[in-house]
Parts: C-alpha cells; structure tokens; sequence
C-alpha cells in the first residue's frame, strides 16, 4: 500500500457503478457497485447463480449491461466486446476457456494477437518469433515448458493455469481475472496457482479472484466482495471478516 | 500417410495390373475433383461445421461456366462467375449458420437441395452439352498430351497439377497464417476464440466462402474434361469430400486436421476404388464396392482416433 502511495496513482483500476443485467424478464445484476484498486487481490464471491459470472462478462466485453457505468483508470468507457476489454488491459484466465487444448503452447500463447512477417501483401506468421518469446515470457514467471510445440491439452491443470496467467502478464494486462481458477486442481497444483497468482501481483498487476473455495479465496485475497442473487451484499477488507463470516455472507445466513 | 501406403503396398502386391501407368493415372484422376472439394471440406471441418451443399454447387459452377462458354463468352468471366456464385452461396451458407444457429450439418443439407433446385429453375432441367474446344478446357483439365505422348498410358489431367497448386496454398494457409490459426481455434474452442478476441463468425463465413469457390472450381473442371453437365452433377460428392477428410486425418469434432492429409485421403479411398474393382473378386461383386470403401473409412477413423489417443 506504501508503495501505492509512493507511485501517486491512487485512481482504481476499475469501477463499475449501478450494473444491472437483464435477460428478458430475468433480472441477473440489479445495481452492482465493484471496485478493483491497483496491486490489489480482490476476492469476488457469490453462490451459484448469484451473479458473479455475470458481473465478469460485463467487465470483459461478453455481456453489454442493460444500464451502469464502466470506467478504467478513471476514464469512463464502452466494452463491447472482449476484444476492447483485452485492450483495455483486461484479461480473463478461465479455468479451460481461454486455451484450446489441440493448439500448441506457441498458438495458444498468442492467439488472436499473433505475430506477422510480411512480403508485400503476403502475410505469415512468424512461428520462431513466437515460439521464443512465449517460452521466454513463461521462464520469467518461473514456469519451465518442455516445448512449446506441446499440445495445452497434455498438460495438467495447473500448467494451463500457468501458460494463461503467464500470457496475460506478458500482453501487458493490468487487470487478471481468475474465473474458478483451482476447482479441478490438486492440492500441489491449487498452491502453485495460488503462489502464481501472488507473483502477478508483486508485478503490479490487479487480481478478481473468483472461486466457490473460501478457503483458497482467503489465502490470496486482500479484500472480498460478495453478492447474492444478482445483488452487492459487501465489500471487507481482510482483517474485518474470517473465512466463516465469509461463508455466512456467502449462503445469506448472515446479513451484512 | 500410415493408411494410404498399407493400402498401396497390399494392392501393389495382390492386385493384377495395379501398378500400372493405366491405374495409376485413373486413380490419380478419379481423385482430382474431389480433392479440390475436399480442401474446402477439411478447413470448415477443422473450424468444426459441414458443408453438404458442395456437389450442388459443384454442379452450378459447372453450369454457369459451361453456358458463359458455350454462348462465346470470354473464359475469365465464365470462370469468375463459375467460382463467384458459388462462394456467395456458400456466404449464405455461412450467414444462415451464424444468424438462426442451427448445425451446419442441417442448414446444407437443406440449402444443397435449394441450390440444385434454383439451378433447374434458371436452366429449364436441361443437359448441358458441347463438342466445341476451347483453350481454358486444356489450361483448367486438359490432356496432359506430352506426358502421355512421352509416357505410355500415362493419362495424366493437368486439372491435377491444379490440385497440387491449391493443396500447396491452402496447406501454408492453414498452417502459416492467422486465418488458419483461427481456423483450428475456432474448432477446437470456440469459446476460448471468443475469450482470446478471435471473430469465430468471421473465420467460419470465409471457411464457407472457400469451401463455395472450390465447389465451383471443381464444377469448372468437371465441365472442361468432360464438356457437360446436368442438374444432378456432383450429387453425393459432398460424403466422398468428407470421407477423405476423414481417412486424412480430420477430426469430425473440429480442430484438428490437415490439407496435406486430405490430399492422401481423397487417393486413399480412390486407390480403394480401382484396387477392388481390379482385384474382382467373387465376393465383392464390382458394383457393391462402395461396401469396401465405405468399410475402410470407418476403419481409417478408428485408426485415426487410436494414434490420436497414444500421441
């Protein structure tokens, strides 16, 4: 937090204002606040159905909400489209969405921002390029691949992980979203991911953390943010709840 | 690769007159028109859709470039249009496919009766037939006469040098560009595409606006060897294009698959054709060896699924 200071660049990182969602006459966010500040590990928690996942597909372009305001560093803005949110600086590491398991380390590393050589109007892509700098970008965070001409999908649940995490930080991402990031993992591989998670914020990036595990939410998090049936239920810092107070919050067992 | 030369060697081996000049340039032939459909096949099944309307369009494209010529049209717009009205139909194809959702298994299986019925409309249901010679019949399928002069019974068509030409681009196409790289992303994950910013219905539009101009170029090459064409041409080629993209490796499910592979599908399954009926053995009466065939895909897509799996 010091150092927040010492950078003069208090302004968060995201803000999101009075977000509502309908679907026909399912209303799915009704007036959600969110904030994410810089260097920040924020916990967003909720039942199945509350909202979360929602709420996420509106911040990257998947979902325009039905009224609400979006601002980025400050600066009020349209998502359209997930493209604009990666843009924007917003990325989304989903647990399997964001890969496709038959594509190659390099392919997946650069998907839809792939590098070019060009011969007049001729365009390819430039393989060797790409290969040495997502094997590069991966050593960087501490993750060693065997090639990067392995297949994503021969790799274990907590390597994918990896390669996402990785990706994001290295295509300058200011904002890393986990959606459910350690629900199919192992126990070694949820403490890796975890530890990944805290490297990308030692490296100035913002964190939403998404997960139904409290426990592995509460390892990370600096702050939590519930909702519950489409509605904000709260915003705690670390020190002011326990890991049980969350899951009270969570079920609406206790209120507020 | 494995396939195609178990399935040469035990012919070569077994087979009277296989290896022979005659055989081999039919086979070869045999092979050409459906290869050229099986590209287009191959790309849209690695970004996970179908196309059945490519023998109907075959059959348009044939249509629209056999009657530009036959009235002494220029070649350049007969073959224009004989590949441009295809890939809009394949456009719509694509359309119909990303705006109602429906499986592109059951939007072509409709169009292509829609297309073939169009086509009988605009013609009046008649055989189009010619005896006149015209030079872009020799460039597109022609003899290759020297060869053959050279070469005894070596019947080559330059429509297959064509083919090579098109397997050559479309293999760098798929595997050295952004398009292809979209293509498999799109197959393999679509909602990784999405997430990663990659336009799914961008790159399935274009796969159908390929797979309509290759239809028509086959069309054209069929009208150019053998100067006809009726309502029906290239009815059921649609199920011999995704057979040989299948025994070349394609994945049904998307995401996987290969040009070069779909080239040795297409000689693969042709090679099949001629072997048998060569062999003519009692039980495997000449007309029923499409059983054969049919017996090999399904053994060529386990083997497929089986190297798949070990790999």
């Amino acid at each position: 937090m010091n150092q927040n200071a010492s950078n003069g660049n208090d302004t968060p990182v995201v803000v999101m204002e009075r977000i509502v969602k309908r679907f026909g006459t399912i209303t799915a966010l009704n007036g959600v606040d969110f904030v994410v500040n810089r260097r920040e590990v924020v916990g967003l928690l909720g039942d199945n159905g509350a909202g979360k996942s929602t709420l996420i597909k509106v911040l990257t372009g998947v979902y325009t909400p039905t009224s609400g305001t979006i601002s980025i560093d400050g600066q009020v803005v349209q998502i359209p489209s997930p493209r604009v949110a990666r843009s924007l600086g917003i990325e989304t590491c989903y647990q399997d969405l964001a890969l496709v398991p038959l594509m190659s380390i390099t392919r997946n590393f650069f998907l839809g921002r792939e590098l070019s050589r060009h011969l007049g109007p001729v365009r390819w892509l430039d393989l060797a390029k790409m290969d040495g700098q997502s094997r590069e970008a991966l050593r960087d965070i501490g993750i060693h691949i065997r090639s990067p001409h392995e297949k994503v999908g021969k790799l274990s649940g907590g390597e994918r992980q990896s390669i996402a995490i990785g990706r994001a930080r290295f295509f300058g991402a200011k904002l890393l979203i986990l959606d459910e990031p350690t629900s199919a993992l192992s126990v070694g591989e949820t403490h890796k991911v975890l530890t990944y998670t805290l490297n990308a914020k030692e490296r100035g990036l913002s964190v939403i953390f998404i997960s139904h595990n409290v426990g592995h939410v509460y390892a990370v998090a600096d702050r939590f943010v519930i909702i519950r049936r489409g509605e904000l239920v709260g915003s705690y810092a670390k020190d002011e709840v326990s890991e049980k107070d969350i899951a009270d919050l969570i079920t609406g067992e206790r209120e507020r | 690769m494995i396939t195609l030369l178990g399935v040469f060697l035990l012919f070569s081996l077994f087979v009277p007159h296989f290896l022979t000049m005659r055989s081999i340039s039919g086979i070869i032939n045999a092979a050409t028109m459906t290869g050229v459909l099986t590209i287009g096949i191959t790309l849209l099944m690695i970004a996970g859709e179908f196309d059945l309307s490519v023998g109907a369009l075959m059959a348009v494209g044939a249509f629209l470039f056999g009657s530009v010529i036959m009235k002494g049209g220029s070649p350049v717009l007969a073959v224009f249009l004989g590949m441009a009205v295809p890939g809009l139909l394949g456009a719509v194809n694509g359309f119909l496919l990303i705006k109602t959702g429906i499986p592109s298994f059951i939007v072509t299986l409709g169009t292509q009766f829609v297309y073939r019925g169009a086509l009988y409309v605009a013609s009046g249901g008649i055989m189009l037939q010619t005896i006149m010679d015209a030079p872009v019949f020799h460039l597109l399928n022609g003899k290759m006469v020297r060869l053959a002069a050279a070469v005894e019974n070596a019947n080559f068509q330059t429509a297959f040098l064509w083919l090579l030409a098109l397997v050559a681009l479309f293999q760098f196409l798929l595997m050295r560009t952004k398009f292809g790289n979209h293509l498999f992303a799109t197959g393999g994950s679509p909602s990784a595409a999405k997430a990663t910013g990659v336009s799914v219905t961008r790159t399935k539009l274009a796969g159908f606006i390929i797979s309509g101009v290759l239809s028509g170029l086959a069309g054209i090459m069929l009208f150019s060897q053998y100067k006809t064409a009726k309502i029906a041409t290239g009815a059921g080629e649609e199920l011999n294009a995704i057979a040989a993209a299948v025994v070349g490796g394609t994945l049904m499910t998307g995401g996987s698959g290969s040009i070069v592979g779909a080239l040795l599908g297409v000689i693969t399954i042709s090679m099949l054709r001629t072997g048998i009926v060569l062999l003519n053995l009692p039980f495997i009466p000449a007309d029923n060896f499409e059983a054969v065939v049919g017996l090999t895909i399904v053994i060529a897509a386990i083997f497929n699924h089986w190297i798949r799996g070990r790999s």
